[in-house]
C-alpha cells in the first residue's frame, strides 16, 4: 500500500481490435485537482471508464487508495465515487432512490449533512422525488455529481460534469469540490473542454491525443501561468502543436 | 438537390442492410416460401377466400379505401410533426421537390401495398398466359383473384386522394415511462435512508412503463375479436384478465433481463456485492411473477369451465 490516491501505470486499452490508450500512467495524491483534456474521441471517457472498473483494460494496472482495482476491487471502488453520464442514470427510479441505492451499495447508515447542504445549495432537493427521466439535463447532471460525492470517496472521477449546469450551481460545485479535496485529503479527475478550472481550480492537468498523454502542466507551472495572467488556451494549443 | 429525406432513408437503409448481412434475406425468403407453401396446403380454402372476396367486392374495396385513407392521413401528420425536428428541417429544397417527396413518404404504405399487389397481379396473369398457351386451364380462381386484386389497388388509390381531404389526426408523443409508474411518494422531509430495494421495484415499474395505456387498448382489440359469439360476459372478463396478466408476466420478464443489463453498467463503479444485488433485484420480481402465475392459474380454472359452458352452447344452438 503507498500514499497514493489513484495509481495507473501503463494503461492499455480499446475496443475488440482497436486500441484508443497506449501505455498511460497517472498519480493522484491527496489534494490533487487533476483535470483531463484533450479533442473530442481522443479517449478520455474511455480513460475514465477504466479508472473506475466499467471497461477492463487490455494491460497496465490501476490501484486505487492502493488496492488494485483487479485484484481487490471491492476494496478499491469503497475509495471511489463516479459521476456518470446524465443518460446512464435509471430512469425510473426517482432522485431520492438512486441516492439510497448508492449509499446502500457503499454499507452506508445514512447520507452525510454535507451532502444534503450541496444539494439544497444546488438547488436540487425540490427533485428528490422526481422520476430521473422528468429531469432536465442539468437537474440529471446534478444528480450525478451528487452520486459521486456519496460516502465521502477518497478519489472523486467526474466526466464533462459541468455541462448543463447553469453558472450559479456549477460555481457552488466548483467551490465545493477544492473546500472537499483539500479539506479531507482527497483528489479529483475530471474530464474537461472547460479551460477556466483549470485556470482558477486545477492543480495539475494533462492533455490526451490519440490514446497518449502529450503533455502535463505541474501545479509549478499552473501556477506560474496563473502568476504571470498567461494565456492557457494558447498554452494548450501550443502543447497540441508541440505533439504533432 | 435531389429529395434529401429519401436521399438519408436510403443511406440508412444501406447502413443496416450491411449490418443485417444475408440473414434477413434469408429470413424474408424462408418467410415467403412458408406462405405459399401454406397456400398450396389450403389451396382449397383459398379459392374459396378468392370467390368469396369477388363476391363482396364492394365491401373489399370500400375498406380498402377507408383503411388507406385513414392510415396516409395518420402517417402524413406524424411524418410532417418528425420532419419539423428533423436534422434535415433546414436543408434548402425546391418547392415542388419538397411536394413529390413529402407524397412519396406520406403514402408508402400504400404505395408498398399497391406495388405487391401489381407485382401478384402480374404472376397471375403470367400463370394464365403461360396455361392458354400450354392449353391448360388453371380455372375462374385466377381471373376473379384478378378482378379483386384490381378492385382493392383502385380503394387504395383512391384512399390516398381522400386522404388529402380528412381532418389532420393530432400527431401523439408517448409520454414519459413513469407517467403511468405506480409510486408512493415519501414525505420530502423523510431522510433518505440507504437500501438497494429500489432495485427490486425497477423491473416491476419498466413493466407498467411499457404497458402504457394506449399500448395495452391496442393489444386488447385482437382479444377480443377472436373471442367466439356466445362467449358470456363473465367468461370474456376472464379472458381479458388472462390476457392481461399474460402480458404482464411476459413484460416482467424482459424488464428484469434489461434492468439487469442496466443496472449492472450503473452499478459497476460501486462497491456492492454481487450477490446482494442480485438478491435485491429479483427477489421481489420473482415474487410478482409467482403471484401473477397463481392469479393465471385461477382465471384459466375458471376460464377453462366458463369457456367450455359457452361453447357448448354455441355448439347446440348450431
Amino acid at each position: 500500500m503507498s500514499g497514493n490516491i489513484l495509481e495507473v501505470r501503463g494503461l492499455r486499452a480499446g475496443y475488440g481490435l482497436r486500441t484508443v490508450l497506449e501505455d498511460i500512467s497517472i498519480t493522484l495524491t491527496s489534494g490533487d485537482w487533476f483535470v483531463l483534456l484533450g479533442p473530442n474521441g481522443c479517449g478520455k471517457s474511455t480513460l475514465l471508464d477504466c479508472v473506475v472498473g466499467r471497461l477492463k483494460p487490455a494491460g497496465g494496472e490501476i490501484c486505487i487508495g492502493g488496492y488494485s482495482l483487479t485484484k481487490n476491487p471491492y476494496e478499491a471502488k469503497r475509495e471511489l465515487g463516479y459521476g456518470c453520464a446524465p443518460d446512464a442514470l435509471p430512469a425510473l427510479l426517482t432522485s431520492r432512490q438512486c441516492l439510497e441505492v448508492h449509499a446502500g451499495a457503499k454499507g452506508l447508515s445514512a447520507i452525510s449533512d454535507n451532502l444534503l447542504a450541496l444539494a439544497e445549495q444546488m438547488r436540487f432537493s425540490p427533485y428528490l422525488e422526481s422520476f430521473v427521466d422528468t429531469l432536465s439535463l442539468g437537474t440529471r447532471q446534478k444528480l450525478a455529481v451528487l452520486l459521486a460525492l456519496v460516502g465521502d470517496p477518497k478519489l472523486i472521477v467526474l466526466d464533462e460534469a459541468f455541462n448543463g449546469l447553469d453558472p450559479a450551481s456549477a460555481l457552488v460545485l466548483k467551490r465545493h469540490l477544492r473546500s472537499r479535496i483539500e479539506s479531507r485529503g482527497g483528489a479529483l479527475l475530471l474530464a474537461t473542454h472547460s479551460l477556466d478550472i483549470v485556470e482558477h481550480y486545477a492543480d495539475r492537468a494533462a492533455v490526451l491525443i490519440e490514446g497518449k498523454l502529450r503533455h502535463e502542466w505541474s501545479r509549478d507551472e499552473l501556477q506560474l501561468l496563473r502568476e504571470s495572467r498567461g494565456d492557457f488556451e494558447a498554452a494548450l494549443a501550443q502543447a497540441t502543436l508541440d505533439t504533432q | 438537390m435531389t429529395a434529401p429525406r429519401l436521399m438519408a432513408a436510403r443511406m440508412l437503409r444501406r447502413n443496416r442492410h450491411s449490418l443485417l448481412g444475408m440473414r434477413g434475406a434469408i429470413t424474408a425468403w424462408l418467410g415467403f416460401s412458408a406462405i405459399l407453401l401454406l397456400l398450396f396446403i389450403e389451396r382449397d380454402g383459398a379459392i374459396r377466400m378468392i370467390n368469396w372476396l369477388r363476391a363482396h367486392t364492394l365491401l373489399c374495396d370500400g375498406l380498402a379505401l377507408v383503411a388507406s385513407a385513414l392510415m396516409v392521413a395518420r402517417r402524413r401528420a406524424l411524418k410532417r410533426a418528425e420532419f419539423a425536428r428533423s436534422w434535415l428541417a433546414a436543408v434548402p429544397i425546391r418547392a415542388s421537390t419538397a411536394r413529390w417527396e413529402a407524397l412519396i413518404i406520406e403514402a408508402l404504405p400504400a404505395l408498398v401495398a399497391m406495388a405487391m399487389l401489381t407485382a401478384l397481379a402480374v404472376v397471375i396473369a403470367l400463370a394464365i398466359l403461360l396455361g392458354r398457351l400450354l392449353a391448360v386451364s388453371l380455372g375462374a380462381a385466377s381471373l376473379s383473384l384478378l378482378s379483386v386484386l384490381g378492385g382493392l389497388m383502385s380503394g387504395i388509390a383512391v384512399g390516398v386522394i381522400a386522404s388529402f381531404a380528412m381532418p389532420a389526426p393530432k400527431p401523439v408523443d408517448l409520454p414519459p415511462g413513469s407517467r403511468y409508474v405506480p409510486h408512493n411518494r415519501a414525505r420530502k422531509s423523510a431522510a433518505i435512508r440507504p437500501s438497494l430495494r429500489a432495485l427490486g421495484i425497477w423491473p416491476v415499474r419498466q413493466m407498467f412503463a411499457w404497458a402504457q395505456p394506449k399500448v395495452v387498448a391496442r393489444a386488447s382489440i385482437p382479444i377480443l375479436l377472436i373471442m367466439p359469439l356466445g362467449t358470456t360476459a363473465d367468461a370474456a372478463m376472464v379472458a381479458i384478465g388472462m390476457a392481461g396478466i399474460g402480458g404482464g408476466l411476459v413484460l416482467l420478464s424482459r424488464a428484469v433481463i434489461l434492468v439487469s443489463r442496466v443496472s449492472r453498467r450503473w452499478m459497476a463503479p460501486l462497491p456492492a456485492r454481487a450477490a446482494a444485488v442480485t438478491r435485491a433485484l429479483l427477489f421481489p420480481t420473482l415474487g410478482a411473477i409467482v403471484a401473477a402465475s397463481a392469479a393465471e392459474i385461477l382465471l384459466l380454472l375458471m376460464f377453462d369451465v366458463g369457456f367450455i359452458k359457452a361453447f357448448g352452447g354455441a355448439c347446440a344452438s348450431r
